[in-house]
């Protein structure tokens, strides 16, 4: 056929497949290690630290493994 | 802090696979239409084929970016501030990214063969590399850490400011002189589309199958951002829980 078409769809489908499978195995992962039920997202995190973190008391924020202080982000 | 009306997360789960089996059966149609039942176009020859991949990956990425854009706005409006629009936001911002690049890389494949070179200063693809660059920004600025809601609002203010660059992309083709076609299936000049029989039905299945891979992508980007919060809670949990012990023992 031509070889810019077949490339073009194996990086389009191969780049889209990679980041689908990335994105559900990073999920069960996060699962496994909040020891949740499959498919059971859960709604609000604890109240107490809702609270602390809402008066901006990051200080008390301690990630267990490497110690750091901060509150964390969606990546 | 309001949180959002959940359907029971079994019934949510089933949905969301549903949304992706369709999805994958909707990508296979428009290949297997876009590679070998689609007619090779006159001009073009069989490079038109690339038609019914690089448009939608375009769609979608300002599909992505206006619901990123949205979602920022009702996190600012103070009435309707809540962290399911921040995560909503994040979840969409990213996976426009995939999109814009996937616009950029399968445009220049396609540009090779039909320009003489892999990527030209024009004003399309210039604006368009601007727009990923912009967003990869804004994925940067979600990273910053700070409290919640700092940084929820400032990545809303970043959002935004990104997003006036799509309307310059989707305009730049008329505004300047381009190499890159205006746009062909709904032209808004002359109001006519020159796309027509199997390849304007392919390149529509196109659109509608690459937006549902977007939905399922940003649906589990968001559950993922939540667990991700989630995780991030448990572990100030257990920092104040230490706290605790240490001062019973001191």
């Amino acid at each position: 056929m031509n070889g810019y078409v077949e490339a073009g769809y194996v990086v389009v489908l191969g780049t889209l497949s990679t980041y689908g499978v990335t994105l559900v195995a990073r999920e069960r992962a996060a699962r496994r290690r909040l020891g949740a039920a499959p498919n059971a997202v859960p709604s609000q995190v604890p109240a107490e630290s809702q609270e602390l973190t809402a008066r901006g008391d990051v200080s008390l924020v301690k990630r267990r493994d490497s110690g750091e202080t901060e509150r964390g982000t969606d990546s | 802090m309001s949180t959002p009306r959940t359907v029971p997360p079994r019934r949510a789960a089933v949905m969301l696979r549903a949304l992706g089996v369709t999805a994958i059966v909707g990508v296979a149609a428009t290949v297997w239409l876009g590679l070998f039942v689609t007619p090779p176009d006159e001009f073009m020859g069989n490079l038109v084929r690339l038609l019914y991949v690089h448009p939608p990956m375009a769609w979608v990425a300002f599909l992505a970016y206006g619901i990123a854009s949205l979602a920022s706005l009702l996190y600012l409006w103070p009435r309707t501030r809540a962290e399911h629009f921040d995560r909503l936001a994040g979840a969409s911002g990213e996976v426009g990214v995939v999109f814009t690049g996937l616009t950029l890389v399968s445009g220049s494949i396609w540009g090779r063969p039909t320009w003489g070179a892999w990527w030209v200063w024009d004003p399309l693809l210039t604006t368009t590399a601007l727009l990923f660059v912009l967003y990869l920004g804004y994925l940067a600025l979600r990273r910053v850490p700070g409290e919640f809601h700092v940084r929820a609002r400032r990545s809303a203010i970043g959002a935004l400011i990104a997003f006036v660059d799509v309307p310059i992309v989707y305009f730049s083709v008329e505004w300047w002189r381009s190499l890159h076609q205006a746009p062909t299936v709904l032209n808004p000049t002359t109001h006519k589309t020159y796309v027509h029989g199997s390849m304007a039905w392919t390149l529509l299945l196109g659109f509608v199958s690459f937006t549902l891979v977007y939905i399922w992508m940003t649906a589990h980007r968001y559950r993922l951002a939540k667990l991700q919060d989630l995780e991030d809670a448990e572990g100030l949990e257990a920092a104040i829980a230490e706290r605790r012990a240490e001062a019973v023992a001191g």
